[in-house]
Parts: structure tokens; sequence; C-alpha cells
């Protein structure tokens, strides 16, 4: 138990004599072997781990730099906060999580196992306070009875309301992992795409024999390997193939692989999902390894890969021993020790004792013995395999099972052990190396709904039904010994190549002998007798989640007996590492306590990623100004020269309104130009209104079917108002379509659904009436297309337009569309179409002189003083007009409730007719878009406010409907309004109550025409 | 009455600075270059008359217009599919005279034609690395033995229509991609290629369609 310090000043001291003693051995790499290892030795790198410089070489993990240096204890558990150190060698891990990196760049939650070492990187112990040697929350441990399974959930269910605010933020801080920067992430990430006949996942001896074939054949092979070595367990072990060291063999592969032009090699590259049609998910961890991204590059990158075929090659993972103290300092993976021995030339310890089930574990007593290290002892509840017999001559073996672990907060002094006739001795060791047998790493091939299959003979799951396209090899399959990996993979490989078409030979298989590889399933160690009971330690099955066998049986016994469900009542195997050390041991318990057998209890469904993955991989470049793509219409350049302030409309960057230096704020802007249009003349860019060119013989026919109202009727050189309504009768589009020509309609579209209607027209001409003669084209970004409007319009446009052009009120009348010449030698088309209310026209230009055309507009109207406008003065006039817009055409409208209903063609069927015939959409009741004017002209309209009948009381039952568009009017000196509001129409003259709690709005006001301004309609017609 | 000026605004005007930009090592591994003065029509087959259209272009151009996913590098302009019955002609074009003049006789029976001169910005990615600045921005397989010379595509890039196609390799044997892109989308594409280049070293132009083979 650590100190539980009482008061502030002691918890300082406690800090202080922790950063003042630094221990020796750490900054020497006193556990650092004297030769070999797989690590640089003429390229020292130094870090710091919580404050403290040490140092390691190129080539190490922080894991192994940290176990070269003598340290231990390098985390506290998420529950806890009991001290652990380094599990594993790989991503797997469960305990060594730190904090790497300081400022901006900080990652919290980075498994040290898997972070190559670099000169300066800073590295931080996590979920503890005051320090790591000194942790309060060690105090979770004492507390342990307590903190049971299911204990939250038990006990902080009262009062409901004091979770959220008072027990789940206090929890949060107890338990819990890193703490991220809080600041935007400094570098940036990217995304790609890789397309190949073969993908093969990982680089051990399956992975390079099945890349060497394949390869070999001509196939384009993508080989990714996690780690940032080649090699797989072949850099870990003394292994043989073709008379070379296995680290020689596969570095042979390696230059052989790299010198194919149709071959990438992927290094630190995490293959983390497969999706359909072959496409898998990997992220490159391009600058991880550096302390910032080199210039230009990405610090990682999201790559999709499109796969005709995959070797899933990803090897094994070594399962823990489950037996009481299983988790302290000290207690190592047997393969990760000889990981580290080998790869890494760093003894976790001198004096090793070894706990297995299996061969395998054998093995790291030779690796122990070939590094110098001394074997305490070997426990196998099997006694000396035959396979070992010769080489365990003269060690201590002990047939039996380790059932407790002494020691000090960072190191291991001794292991108990029963053995077979039921006695109990002291082992005095500093590592304990454990292996439970090995589990197929099986997450990719059992994505899709595979569910992997028990096999006996190595009690583990091995995939069952694969991916389509997808074929697993070696030791991922369940076949562990070295012959047989590199044989699988090389078939494998050249049987790919064979299937994507390629002919040449895959050359000859590497050659290796089968080790032993024998296991004995043993699920969990139960401490017998008085000797369990006196030890009262935990047996841990989940490390990270802190997850015990009890803990398991507790969840069965309350009733979670589902995997499914013990996994997220217990949280077994929902850490950062996704259970991977866990998931089998916790299952097998399960099963056990159930009386089944472990294929009945089965396993949890596999889901991608079976890594964590960063969330800024996955946004890529798509964040802040680059979310999403951005669209600029013709006049943007001269808009923004010209101080425009813009404004995101979809995708487009719109000129919202065009400041005057006096001006105070924006109301103050479009106050002016809705005045100055009103009373002289003024322009605006409506280039983002969609725009479709309909051509073709049955044009017309075509319209008549999509659009309420019929415009196969329309003469050349006109133009007309058309509402579309979807599928199922609610109104989709509206917009002017113009007759250019016999065959040629020009249709618009709103700026919203510019994109949705052309797909819909395209369904229609292509799926719903192949028969028709039609052919459409986009031409949205084609034109530079101005609204010119006022008084003095005309004025302004007879200085432009060529004066061979008529355009008075009888030669280019109200709603009339015609190509005109404009002076200077531009061709043009002119339409008089008025949103505003006042004579107008559209004007439109080829967009590359859209820039042109407002220059030439400010020109040709200097005389009447002309004013650009944006799209708040253009919603002004519209709401002023009563047009329905994007906040009435909102999805849920009809024709009838925006006013259209008279305009539903009776004499020809349309898209929509016959759904808009439904019940609910003809009722009297529905909606009906309504002028507001509230009573006393002081009070301000806000759009979404409620609208009740007057003396209502407030409730959903009263509410009648909202108000959909809002503004001020400056030639009404008063907030105006458009509402949807039930049976609007007939309430013209009400006074209603206007309710707005958000913003504390409650007043009267009239429901009116909606058409505020000009109702007869005589300005645009002038 | 002054006359007036019209200024044709090519559509990534102002978006970037011709010349050098990312990694300043070594020579550029990508040529991104803004083609300019575009004439571009799109040819749209009346129903039933595919035929027609093919004789039509015949005349015109000495060749078959693509019926399938191709690019096709004629005397006078470039014809490229964009879909079942139709293509686009692209030639250079000022902006002044009308585009569809120059093929609305020879079309006027079999097709219809649409003005996109002003519709698309047509940028070119070259280079040694020019496959792998487009292996960030799109997700098809350009290897020269699926995506050979005359290759194309109706794609997307960052939700955007794209046309792509491969024209014939550069004097050094470099591979040549033309994007085809709508105006208004042309400066978010050019921004992002040029980041994805970045690592390789980009060189920025703009030339004329005209000058170009």
């Amino acid at each position: 138990m650590a100190d539980i310090a009482h008061s502030p000043a002691a918890l300082k001291r406690a800090e202080a004599e922790a950063a003042a003693k630094p221990r020796a051995r750490g900054a020497s790499q006193a556990r650092r072997l004297a030769g070999g290892g797989l690590i640089d030795r003429q390229k020292p790198l130094s870090f710091t781990f919580d404050g403290k410089r040490m140092s390691g070489f190129a080539g190490d993990t922080l894991a192994s730099a940290l176990l070269a240096s003598g340290v231990g204890l390098v985390a506290r558990s998420f529950k806890y906060h009991r001290p652990r150190g380094v599990l594993t060698a790989g991503p797997e891990e469960p305990n060594a999580l730190v904090e790497l990196r300081t400022g901006a760049r900080l990652e919290p939650n980075s498994k040290a196992t898997t972070v190559e070492l670099f000169d300066g990187l800073v590295a931080k112990s996590q979920n503890r306070w005051p320090s790591l040697r000194h942790d309060v929350g060690a105090v979770n441990g004492a507390l342990s009875p307590l903190f049971v399974v299911g204990f939250y959930y038990k006990t902080f269910m009262w009062p409901p309301k004091a979770w959220e605010k008072l027990y789940e933020p206090a929890i949060r801080r107890a338990a819990g992992l890193g703490s991220a920067s809080g600041v935007p992430d400094p570098d940036h990430y990217e995304k790609a795409w890789a397309h190949c006949d073969l993908l093969v996942v990982g680089s051990g001896p399956a992975g390079l024999s099945a890349a060497l074939a394949a390869g070999r054949a001509g196939a384009r092979v993508i080989l990714c390997e996690n780690d940032f070595m080649l090699g797989g367990r072949l850099l870990s072990d003394a292994f043989e193939i073709d008379g070379r060291s296995g680290a020689e063999w596969a570095q042979g592969a390696i230059d052989e692989l790299a010198g194919m032009p149709n071959v990438r090699i992927m290094p630190r590259t995490t293959v983390f999902g497969g999706y359909d049609g072959g496409t898998y998910g990997a992220v490159e961890r391009v600058g991880d390894h550096l302390p910032q991204p080199s210039e230009h590059q990405p610090r990682q990158r999201l790559w999709r890969i499109v796969a005709k075929r995959t070797v899933d090659a990803s090897g094994a993972i070594e399962r823990p021993l489950v037996f009481p103290g299983n988790d302290r300092p000290g207690v190592m993976m047997a393969g990760a020790v000889r990981t580290y021995l080998n790869r890494f030339a760093a003894s976790p310890g001198r004096r090793v004792a070894v706990f297995t089930n299996n061969d395998d574990g054998w093995r790291t007593a030779q690796a122990v013995l070939a590094a110098g290290g001394e074997i305490a002892a070997v426990i196998d509840p099997r006694g000396v395999p035959e396979a070992f017999r010769m080489a365990a001559a003269g060690w201590r073996v002990i047939e039996g099972e380790v059932v407790g672990t002494k020691g000090t907060l960072d190191a291991l002094t001794s292991v108990e052990v029963a053995d077979a006739r039921g006695g109990v001795v002291t082992v005095p060791c500093d590592v304990l190396a454990m292996s439970g047998g090995w589990n197929p790493a099986v997450g990719l091939s059992s994505f899709h709904r595979g569910r992997p299959v028990w096999k006996d003979e190595i009690a583990a799951f091995v995939p069952g039904k694969c991916p389509t396209g997808l074929t697993v090899a070696g030791a991922a399959k369940g076949d562990l010994s070295l012959g047989a990996c590199l044989q699988e993979g090389f078939s494998a490989g050249a049987k790919a190549a064979v299937e994507a078409g390629l002919s040449g030979s895959p050359g000859e298989p590497a050659q290796a002998a089968d080790e032993p590889v024998a296991v004995r399933a043993l699920w969990e160690v139960k401490a017998p007798g008085k000797a369990g009971q006196k030890a009262g330690q935990k047996a841990f099955v989940d490390f990270q989640h802190d997850v015990t066998a009890d803990d398991v049986r507790l969840a069965q016994r309350e009733g979670f007996e589902s995997v499914e469900h013990l996994k997220r009542y217990t949280t077994l195997g929902m850490a950062t590492d996704q259970g991977k050390t866990s998931n089998v041991n916790g299952l097998a318990i399960l099963a056990e306590a159930k009386g089944e057998k472990i294929p009945e209890t089965g396993t949890t469904i596999y889901r991608p990623p079976q890594v964590p993955v960063a969330i800024a991989a996955l946004a890529g470049p798509n964040r802040d100004e680059h979310f999403h793509a951005t669209r600029l219409p013709p006049s943007h350049h001269w808009a923004a020269k010209r101080g425009a302030v813009f404004v995101d409309v979809g995708l487009w960057k719109r000129a919202q309104w065009y400041p005057l230096a006096h001006e105070k704020d924006w109301l103050e802007s479009v106050n002016r130009e809705v005045l100055a249009v009103r009373n002289g003349v003024g322009f605006c860019d409506v280039s983002t209104l969609g725009k479709i060119d309909v051509r073709g013989r049955d044009a017309g026919a075509f319209l008549d079917r999509v659009y309420i109202n019929t415009f196969s009727s329309l003469a050349v050189g006109k133009a007309r108002y058309g509402v579309m309504l979807r599928e199922d009768g609610f109104v989709m589009d509206d917009g002017t379509t113009s007759r250019l020509a016999e065959d040629h309609y020009f249709v618009t579209t709103t700026t919203a659904k510019a994109g949705p209607v052309m797909q819909h027209l395209e369904f229609c001409r292509q799926a719903l009436w192949p028969e028709l003669d039609v052919q459409l084209a986009s031409a949205t970004d084609q034109w530079a297309q101005f609204s010119v409007a006022g008084l003095k319009t005309r004025d302004l446009l007879q200085n432009l337009v060529d004066p061979a052009e008529d355009l008075s009120n009888e030669g280019f009348p109200f709603m009339a569309a015609r190509e005109v010449k404009l002076r200077g030698g531009m061709r043009a088309r002119l339409f008089r179409i008025s949103f505003s209310g006042e004579l107008a026209f559209e004007i439109a230009v080829p967009a590359r002189f859209g820039g042109s055309l407002a220059e030439n507009l400010m020109q040709a109207g200097a005389a009447f003083g002309v004013t650009p406008y944006g799209t708040e003065a253009l919603g002004t006039m519209r709401i002023e007009k009563g047009h329905a817009a994007g906040a009435e055409l909102n999805g849920w409208t009809t024709a009838g409730d925006l006013g259209f209903g008279k305009m539903m063609s009776k004499k020809k069927d349309f898209i929509g007719r016959v759904m808009a015939g439904r019940e609910e959409l003809q009722r009297p009741d529905r909606p009906a878009v309504v002028g507001v004017k509230p009573l006393n002209p002081a009070d301000r309209l806000r759009g979404g406010a409620h609208v009740l009948p007057r003396n209502a009381k407030l409730g959903p039952d009263t509410d009648q409907g909202f108000l959909t568009s809002v503004c001020f009017s400056p030639v009404l000196g008063r907030w105006i309004a458009l509402a949807l509001v039930a049976r609007g129409r007939e309430r013209h003259g009400e006074v209603v109550r206007i309710y707005d709690p958000l913003r504390n709005g409650d007043f009267e006001a009239e429901l009116c025409n909606p058409v505020f301004y000009d109702p007869e309609g005589a300005r645009q017609r002038g | 009455m002054a006359e007036f000026a019209w200024d044709a605004a090519p559509p990534l005007g102002g978006v970037f600075v011709a010349g050098r930009s990312g990694a300043a090592a070594g020579s550029p591994g990508v040529r991104l270059e803004e083609r300019r003065g575009l004439s571009l029509v799109q040819v749209m087959a009346h129903r039933g008359k595919w035929p027609a259209v093919e004789a039509a272009a015949e005349s015109l151009f000495k060749a078959k217009p693509p019926a399938r996913p191709a690019a096709l590098f004629a005397d006078r302009a470039t014809l490229v599919w964009s879909g079942p019955g139709q293509f686009l002609i692209l030639g250079a074009g000022d902006g002044f005279a009308d585009p569809l003049a120059p093929y609305a006789q020879a079309f006027r029976e079999a097709a219809s034609l649409s003005d996109q001169s002003d519709g698309r910005a047509l940028i070119r990615v070259s280079g040694r690395h020019a496959r792998d600045t487009l292996a960030k921005v799109s997700s098809l397989d350009l290897h020269p033995a699926v995506f050979p010379v005359g290759a194309a595509a109706a794609t997307s890039v960052d939700h955007t229509n794209v046309g792509l196609w491969r024209a014939p390799d550069a004097a050094d044997g470099a591979p040549v991609f033309d994007l085809l892109v709508f105006r208004s989308f042309a400066p978010s594409l050019w921004e992002r290629l040029a980041a994805s280049g970045a690592e390789y070293g980009v060189d920025s132009a703009a030339g004329d369609f005209s000058e170009a083979a």
C-alpha cells in the first residue's frame, strides 16, 4: 500500500523526496546487456520520464529504454491505482500508458511498448497524484471491497440529479487515463488511397513469405507492419531459417522486397479495420517517431487500401496467466521477456522465474540463460515437457502453479508456488515470466460478423469465416510454429498472385523446423486452501480496467451471463488495449462459472477499429477552414476588395452586406442597402442559385411532369415561376424557368437545392422516363448572374446594354427572357424577374466576366447611386414581399401551405400529385404562410418564436405555429415576420400571442397578409 | 457613354502564386498548372441519335468520340467522355465568341450542346510524384496498368464532382493528369492539391489551353 498523505504539506514533502532521489542506475542503462540486440549503440538518445533524464538507443521503444534504465514502476492502474510495470512488448499493452510530449502535442494514453524512442522525448506517468510513487488514489485499492464490479451503478443512484453534477465528475477525476492538452493539435493529418493485388498485414515469417511469393510472381503488394521494424517475432526469437538466423533471413527478405517496384513496404502502419469490397483502413504514423513532424509532412496518414486479396499474418498475442498477485511490476509476459532480451538487449531482471502452461514459455528460460541471466525456477503444472527434458537438466523445475507474489512498489522479490504435492514454496526472483499460451490475433479476420472458432489443440480461438478475399496465415491462424508460418504465408501469397491473374514464379518457400508448441489450458490459478486465503491477493484478468476473476464471477452471479453483457457490466476488454490480453481469459472464467464449454460461451462481436485511432487521423485535412470545400461566386474577389462581409451559405461564401466606414452595425448597412434599392437601384450576385440547361424535343413535357404547373405552354422568350414536389407530396423546391428556344429551357433552383434538384431530374430522366428525349446539363457555375433591382434599373441597364435592344415595358415586359448584346462586345442573357418586388432584371454573362460585370454595373449606375447589396438586404426585401424561401420550403410544407395550392394543375400528372392528396396533407388546419407584425412597433420579433392564441394557456397543446423568417423592414420602420400558423390564411387581422421563452419574448402581434410591400405588385411590373 | 471593358478572370486568378512551394530540396516532385482560356462544350446525344453524333464528331475531329470513360486527343480538341451518350469538347476560347458556334451546325440534328466554358476549371497535375499527390485526394487506382494514357473517369474529390483523365506523358516520362472541376470549387481543389503535393515540392504555373499540346 502506498503512502496516504494527510495534508498538503505531507504531499509536498513526498513529492520533493521523490524528485531528490534520482536512481543512479536509471541514468546509466544499468540493465542494458553488453552486446546483442537490434538497437543502434552508435546513436544514443536522451529522454525524460517524470522529469528524470534517461538515455536509450535508436531502435528502442520507450518501454525497452525504461527497462534498460531499471525502471520497474511505470504506471498506476485505472480503478485501484495499483502500481504497474511493463507487461508486454507490443500494442496489446494494458499497463504502461504514459503521457507523451508536452504542450499542444501532449498525447495521453500512449503505450510505452509501441512508442519509438527519439532524442528529447518527454514522457510522464498518468492517473496518479501527486506522483507515481506516492499516489493518493491508491486508497481505492484499500477500499476495493467497496469498488466491486458495477459499484458505480449500484452506489451513485440517488438522488438521480446528483449523478451528472456531483458523482460523475468526481469519479472521472479519480478513475481515469491521461489528460488531453486542451489546445488545438498543431500538426496536420492526411488521408490517402492505395490499391493492390495483395495486402499483407504483418511482416513476421508468414507475412514476409506471403509478400515474397506474391511479389516475385509480379503482383502489386502492400506490406503493412505496425512496428517501426519489420520481422515480427523473428526479431525476438532465436530462430533458424534456411541455415541463417531468423533476423538475418528477415533482413534478406526485406532487401529482396525493397528491390521490387511492385511492392510497397509500409512500416509504422497499423491496419485497423476491414470494410466492404476488400477495403481496409490503416494509419501510417509518419511523424510520431519524431519530436515534431518534418516540414510539409503530416503527423499521421489515414490510408484506405483497396485490395483484391488480403493475407492476414498479424500473428498471435500471448495470454497472461490469472493467479493471485499477477499484476505486480516484475510480472511480465514470457514472450515479451525474450523480446526485451533479444531485440532490445534490455534485461527486465537478472533472476527470472518462468510460469508457463505451454512449451513456448520454456524458450524464455533458454533465452534468459543465453543472455547471461539466471533461472530461479520454471513452474509448469504439466511438469517438464518431453521436448525440454535435456535443456532443463539442472534447472529448478516445479510442477505446480504460482499462487502469490511479493515485492516492493517497483520490483518483484519472490513468488509463492504451490507444488503438485500441496506444498507452498517461496521462490526469490526479480522477474516472473508468464505464459498462458498464445491467442491468434483474430481481430481483422473476425470483422464482417465472422465468429472465431475454438481450437482445443492450442486452447484458443482461431479465425472462422473470414471477410471475402481475406485468408489468414501462420500464427494468426493458430499455426504457431515457424515452419508452418513460412509455408502458409508462402502458399497464401502465391495463391493470391494467381487469383489476381499473375503468372510469374513465386520462387521457393523458406524452410525451418517446427518448434514444439504444446499447451494445456490453465484459465485461473485458485490459491489452494489456507495459502491462498492468507495471501488474499487479487487475480487480475483485465489489467487496464482492473477487472479480477472474482469480478467476472460476481457479474455472472448477478445475471450478466452473456459475454456481451459481461463486457459492458464489468468493462472487461473495453479499455484502450481492447482486451487483447484479457478477453479470452475472461470468457473462459465466465464459461467455468456457468458450467459451459468455452465455445458455448462464445466471443463478443469484433468491430473496427481493432486498435485505437486518433480522431485527428480520421478527420484528416478536413478541419477548421478546410472542414469542407468552399465555393466562391464570380463576384467574390470584387466583393472582397469592397470590404464585403461574407456568410457561409452551404458551401458558398456570399456577400452578406457591404459595410461603409461610418456604419455602426450590420442593421444600418442592410437598411441602407434596402432603401437604396427601393428608392434607386442596386445589384446582388445571385449566381449561387442552381441553373440547369434542360434540352431536347421533350423538354417541355419533362418539366410538366416534375413541376406542379405547366411549362410546355410557356412561350419562347418567357419566364415562369414553378414549384416542384417530392414524390411524397411535400414541396421540394421552387424557382423560375425560362424558355430560351423551342427545345431549350433554363431552370433555376434555390441555392440550397441546386445539387439535389439536379440529381432528382437526372433520376427522372434516366430511370423514370428514359423514353423522353431530354438532356440535362448543370450550368450553375457557367454564368455570373446578378439581380439588378430598383426604380432606376432600366436607366442603368440602358447604359450597359447595346442601344439596339429595347428594354421598354413593351419591348421587354415582366417575365420576359432573352439573349442581349452588351456594350464592349459582351453576350449576355437578360431575365425580367423580380424577387425584391421592384422593377428588376437578372443579367447573366459568362462567369469569367463576373468581376467585370460588377465593375460595369457600378459604372453604368454611378449617376443613379447604384448600390451593391448582400444576402441580408435580399432576404429583407423578399420577406417584405412575402416570398417563401428556405425557412418556409423546409421539407414539411405543402404547396397549399405556401399558398401555391391553386398552381397545382388538374389537367396533368406530376411527381407528388397523388401523395399530396393524402388526408393529412389536405387537413384544413394545416400551417399556412402568414405575415406577423407586433402591435407595439417597438417589439422585436425573433425567428423560432411560438404563435399562440391571444389568451391561451402556454403549452404544446395551444401552440399554433412559429415565426420562420424575421427582418427589420426599413420601409415599414418595424420588425416583421413570416410565420407558419395553423389556418393562417383565414386569420389575417387576428391578434395572437408571440411567445419566445429562450429570449424572453412575450407580446401580442397581428397576423396579416404576408405581402407587406406593394401587395398589388405594381412596382415590379412598371 | 463610356465603353465598358470586359476582362476575363481565370477561375484560379489570385488563388496561387506561380513558382515553387512546399519542400524546397531537389527538383519539384509535382507540377500544378491552371490551363486557362478554355472553350468547353458538352455534347448530349438526342435519344437514339448516337450514330449521328459519331458521324458529326468524325467530320469535325476525324475521330469517333469516346463512348466509354476515356479521353481522346484529336488535332484541334480533346474529347472526354462525360456520361452515357455524352462527351465534352475541350478547345481554346476567349469567352467572347460563342463556344457553341463552331459545332452547332454539325450536331444540329443529333445532339444538344451546352456551353460549359466558364462552368469549369482545368487543372493539370504532372511530375514524378503526380500519382502520390492525387492518391491523397482521389480514390481512383491510377497505376499505369490500370489507368493508361487516355483513361478517364467521372469521379469525386472532397465531395466535389471532378472529371479526371490521363494525358500523354511529359517529355521526361512523368505522368500527366487533367482534372476538370466546377469553377466555384476550383480554389478549394487547388489548395488541397498544393497541400497534398507540398512534401514533394510543388511548381505552380498558369498556362493557356491553346499553348498546350
